[in-house]
């Protein structure tokens, strides 16, 4: 079953990137998105960076936002389409639900990623920081992705199949990221300015796991109509 | 309860450093804020039930028995959220002082308004059901970040929970006595007022299939 389960997941990994790679959703607004509200916060603020305490205040907090905004505004749509394409029908007699979960997971996971790989650099020069322990900072980087990937996987299953999809994922979706969201931020902020963040980064990584494996138990209930 | 409230203004002492007579709200606060998280834990167990149990009959009652504690849940949550709010005026001079408790249950009123929209935007009962349940069941996950987790980052002025992070119970013992009175008689309260909510719905989920 493994080899299957495997097989399965990548080729729902797969046919997502290759959608992705036809229609451009993500990459045309998704990182213009991000890259447009980054640039518009660092008009505005200026080279933060010359005050470091000020700069730790601030900029994890628009950068996570932003992250969570364009994350929210763009990756419900994969099981959206799915469902008003009527090709969730097909995806369901595919794979097995965990299968297709891993994979859409996967894929949300490099989305989310990706849109790190911009951003994050992008804050860094735009806002002249100067990072106190890119380790730490990379790591939270990492841990919050993944609490948003996770999120913006399960959720807009859910609400795919209720009225008013996208309206309904940001009302269900903020308050079961908001901590993880918290949490991203204190740890960035520990990063930024060198002290110890562990407990914060442990914490995420808690939050990361308990929510992924909500997902994998609770996808099968939701998928399978 | 009749007694409980006598005892909460009359034979209840005052507590030390709280001003005037503001301690008395404790009796009350405390209570709403536990019954509020044993209604959202009700809710998380019914919805497991649902989903992971085997299907029976008896499935649509526990998806009202979900529901029904969700709502009465969301009642007390906001009881608790409007007395601790008197009580921070009076104590601490505004109603809202983002203290990282107050945010928390902010959070948690938030999570399950969203599960009540969730279920306004599903019209078909089963899949209402099924999909509210898995809701239901994140919310077991994510609540304790948000009763512990979220208290914990940043300084609080709240005081410290009844049995504190010690496990030390620092109160005094008649407080304490009229303060476990007070909250199971509201635990009680709140299993009369689901018990009454559930069959409420159970007549009219019947209602309902003889009208069609």
């Amino acid at each position: 079953m493994s080899s299957n389960w495997a097989a399965e997941a990548a080729a729902v990994f797969a046919k997502d990137w290759r959608c992705e790679l036809r229609t451009r959703h993500a990459v045309a607004t998704l990182a213009l998105f991000a890259v447009t509200t980054l640039v518009v916060a660092s008009l505005v603020l200026g080279p933060v960076g010359n005050e470091p305490a000020r700069a730790a205040q601030i900029v994890p907090v628009l950068v996570w936002l932003i992250l969570l905004f364009a994350a929210a505004s763009g990756l419900p749509r994969a099981f959206v389409h799915e469902e008003e394409s009527r090709t969730a029908i097909a995806l369901r007699l595919a794979g097995r639900p965990s299968a297709v979960f891993a994979g859409k997971l996967a894929h949300v996971v490099t989305l989310v990623a990706a849109l790190e790989a911009i951003v994050a650099p992008l804050a860094v020069v735009l806002f002249d920081l100067r990072v106190a322990d890119g380790f730490a900072f990379a790591a939270a980087l990492g841990a919050g992705g993944l609490a948003i990937a996770a999120a913006t996987t399960l959720l807009p299953a859910i609400v795919a199949q209720g009225r008013g999809a996208s309206t309904l994922f940001a009302v269900i979706a903020l308050p079961v990221l908001l901590p993880a969201l918290a949490l991203a931020v204190a740890a960035s902020r520990a990063a930024l300015v060198g002290i110890a963040g562990g407990d914060e980064l442990t914490l995420l990584l808690l939050y990361d796991g308990a929510v992924v494996v909500a997902g994998f138990l609770l996808f099968p209930a939701i998928w399978n109509p | 309860m009749a007694a409980v409230i006598w005892a909460a203004f009359h034979w209840a002492p005052l507590a030390a450093g709280f001003k005037g007579e503001s301690s008395r709200i404790l009796f009350f606060h405390v209570p709403m804020a536990w019954v509020s998280f044993v209604a959202f834990m009700t809710a998380g167990v019914q919805s497991a039930r649902y989903l992971f149990g085997s299907r029976t009959p008896q499935d649509a009652q526990l998806d009202r028995s979900a529901a029904a504690a969700v709502e009465i849940g969301l009642v007390f949550a906001t009881l608790a959220t409007v007395t601790g709010a008197i009580w921070a005026r009076i104590m601490w001079g505004s109603y809202w002082n983002w203290d990282p408790r107050q945010s928390g249950i902010v959070v948690v009123l938030l999570y399950y308004a969203a599960y009540e929209a969730l279920r306004q935007a599903i019209a078909d009962e089963e899949v209402r059901a099924r999909l509210s349940a898995a809701y239901g069941v994140l919310g077991l996950v994510v609540s304790p970040f948000l009763y512990f987790v979220l208290p914990r980052l940043g300084f609080s002025l709240h005081p410290e929970p009844v049995i504190n992070a010690q496990g030390k119970m620092e109160v005094e013992a008649r407080m304490l006595t009229v303060l476990l009175a007070s909250s199971s008689g509201f635990t009680v309260l709140f299993y009369w007022m689901h018990s009454l909510r559930c069959r409420l719905g159970a007549i009219a989920a019947r209602r309902l299939e003889e009208e069609n």
